[in-house]
């Protein structure tokens, strides 16, 4: 039978268990609930995003849209975005990976099981709650600026501010480096003792386990973990808009006041491709994340 | 020596966090106890709180939210992650991917998407935010779930319960369930401080929820509203003591399995 004439039996008979018999037997049903969840509640608004990106208020296909990311105030609130994104995953990376070793060096199993629900935590704060934690430690008046000055160090005197880049980078490491510790942790219970005991019966100084064994495995986990943190600081919301005043422009910032409506209307689509731009960039920091996933999991133990 | 010198370069920057975590929020609590202006401590700005009508009504929606973000995420994540380790191997692959996309995506944009297109049976609930949550909280719910039964030996497990007669329904609830305890509460732990503390989805899609409740209190009462930051961080955590209290008995006998 060629495939013409399964189509017009098909057609006739109109049973999809024919016209997909392969399809039908080999479709991995007990994972369709969650595709069909997945696909309602994540590529359902996504691709709406994407649909209306294109669109101008009229429903019509236009790119005016897109054009506008690459222009001010729009292309500056992206690169200020990216830049925000790259030094917070270097400002919360070092000492997540630091903390992780340490945690696991030290090892008992309350503490671990301490750290992590306290990450779990700390890990979701932000917005308002988080900056009023940081104000009441390292505000003008808080009680850590008041400690530094009584031992002769006036922070804000050398400039300091919280409502600042810096500022910005030093409450997200809040949550970044918990996030760090979450995502990085597996990677390291995944070094085997038995390396490193065959590193050093062979002759090897723990400098030369870390140089030859240790940071070889490891990289491709820390460059990982590292481009997840940028996605979260870039995209991050909430802390953004307790922490600035107006100052900073930033493209999640910007979405989120077009979708409050607090411009006018003839911009009402250019949230969708602000979204839009912020997806393409997410996606493109995790073409690396993902090659090196796959040469990452190699070493884990799964 | 050698031991020594390592546990001490570990305690020194646990130390260090230690003070960089705690910091913030001994400012914080010390910062809600001033009684106004005045030099004074008392409980003032968290007698407000209760106070305010809003609090309990909008501490309600978030626990209702949550609770359906938890159910959902039990029914939905328990069957299919089980599946992947039954027979579904081959899709493993692919499903890692797929949720690893709700971390990638932006949940901003997300948020976005949310406003123009859900599917009418929740759209325009506030019970639509316990299914993004769902959605947002995957890569770590699956991801737990996975671990935990990457540890056990489920085929083993389930072969011997059916050959002595258990339904799939007794093999789910009564075998599978059990042994992986500690990952179901791990993944659940996730979801529940997602959904106590998101921010971004509920604020863009309009929804009064406790966090938002909280960003819109704090232009009235600066002190109430630190009080009320430091009560939720400490609420959450109270919350996941419980559950890790709850979780210890399967952990005991897990390891005596071993």
């Amino acid at each position: 039978m060629t495939t013409t004439t399964v189509l017009q039996d098909v057609a006739k008979v109109g049973s999809p268990r024919k016209r997909g018999a392969n399809l039908w037997s080999t479709f991995p049903w007990p994972l369709l609930p969650f595709f069909l969840f997945l696909a309602l509640f994540f590529f359902l608004p996504i691709g709406a995003v994407f649909i209306n990106s294109f669109k101008n208020n009229d429903g019509a296909f236009t790119f005016e849209n897109i054009q506008a990311l690459f222009h001010d105030p729009y292309r500056m609130a992206f690169l200020n975005s990216i830049k925000l994104g790259f030094y917070s995953a270097l400002t919360a990376s070092i000492p997540g990976v630091l903390l992780a070793l340490a945690i696991e060096k030290k090892g008992g199993k309350n503490l671990k099981k301490f750290i992590a629900s306290v990450s779990g935590v700390l890990a979701n704060t932000g917005g308002v709650p988080l900056a009023f934690m940081f104000l009441a430690a390292f505000g003008p008046s808080g009680l850590a600026t008041n400690l530094f000055k009584s031992l002769g160090l006036d922070l804000y005197s050398l400039g300091f501010t919280l409502f600042s880049f810096n500022g910005l980078l030093i409450v997200y490491s809040y949550f970044q480096i918990p996030i760090m510790i979450i995502v990085f942790t597996p990677a390291l219970t995944a070094l085997r003792r038995e390396w490193r005991d065959a590193s050093s019966n062979l002759g090897s100084t723990p400098l030369g386990y870390w140089r030859h064994v240790g940071l070889p495995i490891l990289a491709p986990s820390f460059i990982a973990s590292f481009l997840l943190l940028f996605a979260s600081a870039f995209s991050a919301f909430g802390t953004a808009r307790a922490m600035t005043v107006g100052n900073i422009a930033l493209v999640p910032l910007q979405i989120g006041s077009l979708l409050d409506g607090n411009v006018t209307i003839d911009k009402a689509n250019l949230g969708y491709s602000l979204a839009l731009g912020m997806i393409v960039i997410s996606l493109l920091a995790m073409i690396p994340y993902i090659l090196l996933q796959k040469r990452a999991s190699r070493w884990q133990v799964r | 020596m050698m031991n020594f010198r390592k546990n001490l370069d570990a305690n020194i920057a646990l130390a260090i966090a230690a003070i960089f975590l705690f910091l913030p929020l001994i400012a914080a609590t010390e910062f809600s106890l001033r009684d106004g202006g005045t030099e004074k401590h008392s409980l003032i700005s968290y007698r407000w709180i209760l106070d305010q009508s809003g609090f309990s009504e909008n501490l309600g929606i978030t626990m209702r939210v949550m609770a359906l973000a938890v159910i959902l995420t039990l029914v939905l994540m328990v069957p299919t992650v089980t599946w992947l380790h039954l027979g579904g191997e081959k899709y493993k692959r692919l499903i890692d991917v797929l949720t690893m996309l709700p971390l990638i995506i932006p949940v901003v944009a997300l948020a976005t998407g949310a406003q123009l297109a859900l599917p009418g049976f929740v759209h325009g609930t506030v019970y639509e935010l316990s299914f993004l949550y769902v959605v947002v909280s995957m890569p770590y719910t699956y991801r737990a779930l996975d671990i935990g039964m990457s540890a056990r030996p489920l085929a083993t497990l389930v072969a011997a319960a059916r050959n002595l007669g258990a339904s799939w329904i007794n093999v789910m609830l009564r075998v599978i369930v059990p042994s992986i305890l500690p990952s179901i509460f791990a993944a659940l732990f996730m979801t529940i401080t997602l959904s106590l503390g998101e921010f971004t989805l509920a604020q863009l899609l309009h929804w009064n929820t406790f966090p938002t409740w909280i960003t819109n209190i704090s232009q009235q009462n600066i002190l109430g509203a630190t009080a009320l930051a430091v009560g939720s961080l400490f609420f959450a955590w109270v919350l996941l003591y419980i559950f890790t209290f709850l979780d210890r008995q399967p952990t005991q006998s897990a390891v005596n399995e071993e």
